[in-house]
């Protein structure tokens, strides 16, 4: 029984080492960066303009984050990133910084942030 | 004269956009014309502005008021300043304007203004380094030195509660323009241009900060601000929002900065001089 249990957790761990990690690396984003990407003044400072969670003070000229997420889905992942990298292609005369176009934050930055907004559904 | 070489460059990008737009190839969509931009409407009147600013900030203008205005000394020296003889004719300001001033009483409400002499825009500042080169063969201040915002200011106070009133017709007018132009102009690694904070989104909060409706921008400096810890010029002011920007802060009174004080003074026509202002 030993053996089968060894084959079991190897099984899983290729599975794991073979689907999940590379998916993972793809979507690339990590919810824990993300938040401080956003929450930090000299990165994405998005509390400037949105409401975000936790954020003393924010500011009122986007929309509300927290409720503008509850239209996003996994789905939106690109389209998100998009936003965040030059929100120009949606709305050409925005306020908005092109935070990837104009190297404010890195890709994986953005893909961070990316992952931390989808988790604001998740968490009740 | 100071130049920031930044203009020429400026409204020949302009001009180019335009021309691009024109024939139908534009791969950006920038203004169509120097005079052609499209301007804001302001978000927010003056009376709205003023009841969420009171809002916002209320705790505090109210201390303010109550401790009184820091730049008030400086505006006594300036007074001072101004009778003293300096430079290699032995005059004064006051030697050539009166004692207390009295020639200069509402002078400074038509100021800045377009100068034949410098062809361009002539701003308070200036002027009064131009009249003690000139005029008094003295050397000239440091702009945002103690001296030179002191006589600024005191000189501008003679002109206290005299509505606005500059001009913008003729040989001013491409002046204004160019204000203008910079003034909707996006800049710095953020992108954001003067007019998008101070027109399309005044009244709305970014961050902690009330954003503030331009059209009382021009008629209360110098002033003290508080963050500063200290009394500066509109010209101050400028540099400020240009480094909240990542933008290149311009040299104090170049061209573009003076073309720009000519175009946000004309937002504040027909409000009193009320120098010195303080702020947060
Ligand atoms: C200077 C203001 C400003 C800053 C800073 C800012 N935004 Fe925005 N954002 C806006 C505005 C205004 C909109 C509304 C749409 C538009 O103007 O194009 C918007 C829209 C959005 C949207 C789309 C929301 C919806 O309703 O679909 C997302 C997502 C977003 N911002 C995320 C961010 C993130 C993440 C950051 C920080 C990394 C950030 N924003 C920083 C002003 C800002
Ligand atoms: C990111 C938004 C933003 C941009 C862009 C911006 N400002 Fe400001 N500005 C502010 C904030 C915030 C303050 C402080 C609160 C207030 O008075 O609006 C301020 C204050 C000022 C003041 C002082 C207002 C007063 O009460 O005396 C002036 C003048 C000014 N800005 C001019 C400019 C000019 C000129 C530009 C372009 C070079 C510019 N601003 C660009 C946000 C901005």
């Amino acid at each position: 029984m030993r053996t089968s249990k060894k084959t079991v957790f190897l099984a899983v761990g290729l599975t794991l080492a073979i689907f999940v990690l590379p998916v993972a690396v793809l979507a690339g984003g990590n919810a824990e960066n993300g938040k401080k990407v956003v929450d930090t003044k000299k990165l994405g400072n998005c509390a400037a303009c949105h409401v975000v969670p936790g954020m003393e003070f924010p500011g009122d000229v986007g929309p509300n984050l927290i409720e503008a997420m509850k239209n996003y889905s996994e789905a939106d992942r690109e389209m998100l990133r998009q936003r965040i990298s030059d929100e120009r292609k949606f709305n050409p005369d925005t306020i908005m910084p092109p935070f990837g176009t104009n190297k404010i934050l890195t890709g994986q930055q953005i893909d961070d942030v990316v992952e931390y907004l989808l988790s604001l559904n998740k968490k009740k | 004269m100071r130049r920031c070489f930044f203009l020429k460059k400026m409204v020949l990008m302009l001009a180019m956009g335009a021309l691009a737009a024109g024939t139908g190839r534009g791969a950006f969509a920038a203004p169509a014309s120097v005079s052609g931009i499209q301007e804001y409407k302001q978000n927010i009147s003056t009376q709205e502005y003023e009841k969420r600013y009171n809002a916002v900030y209320g705790k505090f203008t109210g201390q303010m008021a109550e401790q009184g205005n820091p730049a008030d000394f400086m505006l006594d020296d300036g007074k001072d300043l101004f009778k003293k003889v300096e430079g290699t004719t032995g005059k004064s300001c006051a030697s050539c304007h009166g004692e207390n001033g009295e020639k200069l009483k509402g002078v400074a409400a038509g100021y800045p203004k377009y100068d034949p002499a410098i062809k361009g825009i002539n701003t308070m500042a200036l002027q009064i380094n131009r009249c003690r080169k000139e005029n008094m063969g003295a050397p000239e201040l440091k702009y945002e030195s103690y001296d030179q915002l002191a006589l600024e200011l005191y000189v501008k106070s003679l002109s206290n509660g005299v509505p606005i009133k500059v001009s913008i017709d003729g040989p001013a007018r491409p002046f204004y323009e160019a204000g203008k132009a910079y003034y909707y102009m996006r800049q710095g690694q953020l992108n954001m241009s003067c007019a998008i904070c101070h027109v399309k989104y005044a009244g709305h909060m970014i961050r902690a900060n009330l954003l503030s409706n331009n059209r009382h921008h021009a008629d209360h400096w110098p002033g003290y601000r508080l963050k500063w810890g200290k009394t500066g010029s509109l010209q101050k002011r400028f540099r400020g929002c240009n480094k909240k920007v990542r933008a290149k802060p311009l040299p104090f009174q170049c061209d573009t900065y003076r073309d720009l004080e000519l175009y946000l003074t004309y937002q504040a026509n027909g409000l009193p001089v009320a120098v010195p202002g303080f702020r947060m």
